[in-house]
């Protein structure tokens, strides 16, 4: 058992503390030399018993087991559980195991499906009486049965390695050492790589991935028409230099922490300021920020220091990973559930570990202990979250004026007072309400008790507050605001038993994960210790962190990660399919400083990238799920790049940088759960710039299989649904950029054959067939012909017809999926 | 139902028997082929783990709390205590408004909220002893539908439909009547993690009853003309990739689509309904409006096959939330009584209720005391519930609260309960409908629930 000495300390003094209290030092000895006829009685009644009815929830299978309870040791009864030892020897009716078998507490039953027989119940009374004497020697009390230093074994908790690529027999197939890795398995298994890809099909590929747009007719001819020995280099740089790019994996990034611009409360505030943080994850990526210092930012950047107020407001900004967790309930009192989103976000993106399990119980398959959670948890409740609103405390307070700090300190003020009002409404409010209660039996107001005079007053004071803060609330400071956070008041938290905030355990202090080498932070340490978990998660001995980003930038190129389950590398995941690569390139990763854009290139130069997505049966059949990258692999577009390609085909897409939504002025806000806020605003930018609701997906990403606004997004699914064909069908947008479409191709070109030509190049990218000329010119007559018989004007049937063939391309499999 | 992520087990199979190499690759081709027929629907019918006695569900959700004490749990003991502070200081009791009254041959008390319901008693199993996890709208109202108060999961539709598929390719198998936004929202009948196919999909009265199903181009025949030309592109583009099952699902949705917006209009045509039982549900003919449009156009959609269907009656204000004044429920109590009465003898007189599983709830029941000076406030510790239909026992009651309906003093069900057995009854066991997702097995029951084997035919 590897333990840091002050937990072992902690842990020793909480058993002590324990075991005097109840002031059983005597008998504990005793069931440290149990006597023999004591031996006897618990190896004929209670040995089988606990074998038979406990041991399979609390035995050494950790897989099941409950409680952080073991029973299969003397030292797992005696240290008990989370709920604290399992008896106390001599005093059956102060242990809580007997207590559970009683039946007699409706928390606490165990067996939980059935009670166990009387006489079984009369044994276990009758042996702890006796001081439950226990022969049993060996097994692990502490950590509750979790050996962190077998669980270092793990795959993905061993450092990273630096593999040298292996010797291939095709020397000259790869490219480079990404190649030489995913060579040598296919040649071990007897296959050989797909061809490559064309040229047309690959810059599509490569401008989609970086961008999430498809290429230019033009674009498409620079690259063809470009001999130079390195044309592809030229494409991978200047999309990687294209404003456009943080636009596509800045959206990868919000996708994995649940980014959205209402609070997610049962009225979904809107959060005006979050906007502020999806534009520095699209800046972030743009400027190619190191990934280690992304990080840090996010999770500390109001604690780093900064040389220029515009470095401290982006760090500020950063902040709003933290911010956007999830918000919930009406009042304001279930923050609890709000640390525990950022917990699981903060495991799921950052560490690939999905650490909420650990909330209500140790992990039952990773080596997340109880406590570390409630560690990592003390960092969180130390932490002060901007607060958004809710029904009953409707105004925002804690946002982070983005000014010098005297004057923050005013606006921070004003935001408190805004909010202290509320209380103090809400207080009256409940009095008014008592008040009427007690009248209400009684017949109404009577004059004898001053209660109509006390209702008088309490009216006036409601009066009084109200309008003192519709004054307030009407002339707010005109200052910049994030939504952030800062360090709050600093302190440990206690373990949550089974997840219960009211029922609190011994108190953890704040720290990291024992697995990956965690300390505590200094016991004087008087922040809330997110600096050093920002240190600590970006630290060289914790290999995860760039294990995880470097699979998901591979899975978002060749639509799935080398780990498949890329938000989760625990033992219930999915093992990599490319071990040595995934760390090759983890190495590659740190040595480029972090770098996300050299990732790209390393990975985009590698001749496995550039393979075509044919079909083969024969490797169909071998390798059907392509473990092996045998080809690349063929996917749908995104919901964004459905949207967005559709935008730009037509001509239509407003390619500026999107900024605030247009949510109604804050002093109007009076959102309840009765009546949330709810809203879609149309816009011609890109998809990444739409408002996104938690409580109400916008329709069309919601369609499209959008990320989950409330939860991490690893993987989007992808669902092929009538829903969809009905909107390619009929839905005004699809008709409006189809008309677009037509007038722009019309603008361009009056003959039809090169109308229909130029639709191809612009959706397809590719020219079109002879033939295809010949069934869109045979089209476009017969539509004209149906149009004739509808009511639309004759001088507008020729564009309606074309429109109607623009609607058939962006509707077609070719226009969304990527080969 | 184990959920394999890798959707290859057919695939796998096709594998080993061709293992050996004795199928030329054109016919390895084929069958790869035709495999991606097969993956193109994952609506296609499926049996779940045993034969259930219900094939399809329709739920009736009652927004904002409907009082028990008010409605199916008569407790004489508040009308004499009316007035008395609850425990000799707390808030008072309150009276119940409505006179309660034996029902059916089974006798069991219903109150005059409710006449209609009440003579149907002999095919309900009414559950008084209800209780949920949370005392706030929004969180109950997951709750009841998703097994969770605090954050989305997928709705009990999605997963019935997850598990069974459904009978009619041309419509939804999730269909959710809803005029106005329930607590939570769209959340009630998302389908979360589970594939979107599974989503409950929101049926409006009028000429576009789901969204984009109204035909936008500028006549039929012009809209056959486009999807006969995507058909030709797609089949082109197909040739040279024959074997992905994505490409043929794709195709298949349009086809699907347009027989949606054939068949939709269809359901929703009450034309051809007779007086008769336009009078059963108490609709006027030709209203959209109410709950008695809403329950026979379940009957309609329960016939053509489709899996689960949902009608929440009101939206997340106006509804049964009475604080202020329990005279609020009468109303909303006129809007529903008779069209369910008239849904159950319907579904009875067409045979149609031995299969099919008629479910009522609301997310939580009220206190006994007044909140206000003439309502109550929110209560989850217990409400009442019932199930019709479907391999359910009629008349009978399960469960019995205090004498002030302040606390469950025989056979709680818990909300996991509830819903483990109504997959049950669906031929489900809850603890093996799983899928799999962030490295979890997850389920609709979460960890907990038991089937209440007690109102089981």
């Amino acid at each position: 058992m590897h333990l840091c000495a002050p937990t072992l300390k902690r842990l020793a003094a909480v058993l002590a503390a324990a075991l005097c209290a109840s002031g059983f030092i005597a008998a504990a000895r005793a069931a440290a030399a149990p006597s023999r006829e004591g031996v006897e009685f618990f190896e004929k009644q209670i040995r089988p018993l606990l074998a038979e009815r406990c041991y399979e929830c609390h035995g050494a299978d950790s897989k099941k087991r409950k409680g952080g309870l073991r029973l299969d040791s003397r030292e797992g009864v005696l240290a008990g559980g989370h709920s604290g030892p399992a008896l106390v020897p001599g005093k059956p009716d102060s242990s809580l195991l007997i207590k559970a078998v009683r039946y007699s507490d409706d928390d606490l039953q165990m067996p939980p499906k059935h009670k166990l027989p009387d006489e079984a119940i009369a044994a276990l009374e009758q042996w702890v009486n006796m001081g439950a004497p226990d022969p049993r020697e060996g097994g692990a009390a502490a950590n509750y049965g979790i050996d962190i230093a077998e669980a270092r074994q793990f795959w993905s908790l061993r450092p990273v390695e630096d593999p040298p690529p292996p010797t291939v027999r095709n020397k000259r197939w790869a490219h480079n050492g990404i190649d030489r890795f995913i060579l040598a398995k296919l040649e071990a298994r007897n296959m050989a790589p797909a061809p490559d890809a064309t040229k047309r099909t690959l810059l599509r590929r490569a401008t989609f991935d970086l961008t999430g747009l498809p290429p230019t007719p033009e674009e498409m001819d620079a690259f063809l028409n470009d001999h130079s020995p390195n044309p592809f280099e030229k494409v991978v740089d200047r999309l990687l230099a294209s404003p456009h790019y943080g636009e596509r994996w800045g959206r990868h990034w919000l996708d994995v922490v649940r980014y959205a611009d209402t609070s997610g409360c049962n009225s979904d505030f809107p959060v005006a300021t979050a906007f502020r943080y999806r534009n520095y994850v699209i800046d972030s990526f743009n400027r190619d920020k190191p990934y280690d210092r992304f990080l840090r930012e996010q999770i500390a950047g109001d604690l780093l220091p900064s040389s220029s107020d515009e470095e401290r407001f982006e760090q500020i900004i950063a902040t709003g990973y933290l911010a956007i967790s999830r918000r919930f309930g009406s009042r304001a009192n279930e923050f609890h559930l709000t640390i525990e989103d950022t917990l699981d976000n903060l495991g799921k993106s950052v560490l690939g570990l999905s650490l909420a399990c650990a909330r209500c119980h140790d992990h039952k398959f990773d080596p997340v202990p109880m406590r570390d959670y409630y560690a990592l948890y003390g960092i969180f409740n130390s932490t002060r979250y901007a607060f958004p609103g809710t029904e009953i405390y409707r105004h925002a307070k804690d946002f982070i004026p983005l000014t010098s700090s005297e004057r923050a300190e005013e606006v921070l003020k004003y935001q408190s007072d805004l909010a202290a009002l509320d209380n103090e409404i809400e207080k009256l409010k409940e009095q008014r309400r008592a008040l009427e209660r007690a009248n209400a039996g009684s017949g109404g107001a009577d004059e004898s008790d001053g209660s109509r005079e006390k209702l008088a007053t309490i009216t006036a004071a409601l009066d009084a507050a109200q309008s003192k803060q519709k004054e307030l609330a009407d002339n707010p400071p005109d200052v910049e605001k994030a939504y952030a956070v800062a360090d709050g008041k600093t302190e440990d938290a206690k373990l949550h038993l089974r997840g219960d905030p009211r029922k609190p355990g011994e108190t953890v202090p704040r720290g990291f994960l024992q697995v990956l080498g965690s300390k505590s932070l200094p016991s004087d340490e008087s922040g809330s210790g997110r600096r050093q978990l920002a240190e600590w998660l970006t630290g060289a001995d914790n290999p995860l962190t760039a294990r995880v980003m470097v699979n998901r930038i591979w899975q978002h190129h060749f639509g799935r990660g080398i780990v498949r389950s890329s938000t989760d590398f625990g033992t219930r995941g999915d093992a990599p399919t490319h071990p040595e690569l995934l760390d090759y390139l983890a190495s590659r990763f740190v040595e480029s400083g972090w770098s996300i854009k050299a990732m790209h290139k390393l990975i985009m130069l590698s001749h496995a990238y550039q393979m075509s997505s044919a079909e083969y049966a024969k490797h169909a059949l071998a390798d059907p799920n392509n473990d092996s990258f045998w080809r690349f692999n063929r996917r749908r577009l995104d919901a964004e790049e459905i949207r967005d390609a559709m935008l730009a085909v037509s001509g239509a897409l407003d390619r500026t940088m999107g900024g605030a939504h247009p949510f109604p002025p804050e002093n109007t806000w009076r959102y309840t759960q009765h009546k949330p806020f709810v809203a879609v605003y149309e816009t011609d930018k890109r998809s990444i710039y739409l408002m996104q609701q938690r409580i109400k997906k916008h329709p069309f990403l919601e369609m499209f299989d959008g990320a989950d606004t409330n939860a991490t997004t690893g993987n989007r699914p992808v669902s092929t649904t009538p829903l969809q064909a009905l909107f390619m069908m009929n839905d005004p947008f699809a008709h409006q950029q189809a008309d677009r479409f037509a007038a722009r191709i019309a603008a361009e070109f009056g003959d039809e054959a090169k109308q229909i030509d130029y639709a191809c190049r612009l959706a397809f990218g590719r020219p079109a067939t002879r033939e295809e000329i010949q069934t869109g010119r045979a089209y476009l007559a017969e539509c004209r012909d149906a149009l004739s018989e509808t009511d639309v004007p004759t001088d507008a049937q020729p564009r309606a017809a074309l429109a109607s063939f623009c609607r058939v391309l962006l509707s077609s499999n070719e226009f969304v999926f990527l080969d | 139902m184990k959920h394999v992520d890798c959707g290859c087990t057919r695939r796998q199979m096709i594998r080993s028997l061709v293992s050996g190499s004795l199928l030329l690759p054109g016919i390895i081709s084929q069958l790869l082929a035709q495999e991606a027929r097969h993956a193109a629907n994952p609506l296609a019918p499926r049996a779940p783990h045993f034969p259930g006695k219900a094939k399809r569900v329709i739920f009736l959700f009652m927004t904002g709390g409907v009082s028990h004490m008010d409605s199916f749990d008569p407790k004489p003991r508040l009308i004499a205590d009316a007035g008395k502070p609850r425990n000799g200081r707390g808030a008072k009791y309150l009276a119940p408004l409505w006179e309660f009254k034996p029902g059916g041959k089974c006798g069991t008390e219903v109150s005059d909220l409710f006449p209609h319901i009440r003579e149907c008693m002999d095919d309900i199993c009414l559950i008084r002893s209800m209780r949920g996890d949370h005392n706030d709208h929004f969180q109950a109202t997951l709750g009841i539908h998703t097994g969770s108060v605090s954050v989305a999961r997928p709705s009990i539709g999605s997963w019935v439909s997850y598990g069974l598929g459904t009978e009619n390719q041309n419509l939804p198998s999730f269909v959710v009547l809803a005029p106005d936004l329930p607590y939570a929202g769209s959340q009630v009948w998302s389908a979360d993690f589970l594939p979107a196919v599974h989503q409950g999909t929101r049926v409006f009265p009028g000429d576009e009853p789901i969204p984009d199903l109204k035909r936008r181009s500028p006549s039929e025949k012009i809209q056959e003309l486009e999807l006969g030309l995507l058909d030709r592109f797609n089949r082109k583009h197909r040739q040279s990739r024959p074997t992905d099952a994505q490409l043929a699902a794709r195709i298949k949705t349009f086809e699907t689509a347009f027989g949606m917006q054939k068949e939709m209009p269809e359901v929703l045509d009450l034309s051809k309904e007779t007086d008769a039982t336009l009078k059963l549900y108490g609709l006027e003919r030709g209203s959209t409006k109410g709950f008695a449009w809403q329950c026979l156009i379940a009957r309609r959609m329960a016939e053509r096959g489709v899996r689960f269907i949902e009608l929440i009656d009101v939206g997340s204000h106006s509804n049964w939330d009475a604080h202020g004044d329990m005279k609020t429920h009468e109303p909303l109590a006129r809007n529903v009584d008779q069209p369910i009465a008239g849904l159950l003898k319907d579904l009875k007189s067409r045979g149609m209720l031995d299969d099919t599983l008629v479910v009522w709830t609301t997310e939580f029941g009220r206190t006994p005391t007044m909140d206000g000076t003439a309502g109550r406030g929110h209560f989850n510790p217990a409400f009442s519930s019932w199930l019709a239909g479907g391999g359910v026992k009629g008349g009978i009651v399960h469960g019995k609260t205090d004498e002030y309906a302040a606390s469950i003093v025989e056979n709680p069900v818990h909300v996991h309960d509830f819903h483990a057995t109504i997959l049950h009854l669906l031929g489900f066991d809850h603890e093996r409908l799983t899928f799999r997702h962030g490295g979890r097995d997850f389920r609709l029951t979460d960890v907990a629930g038991n089937v209440v084997k007690a109102v089981l035919a």
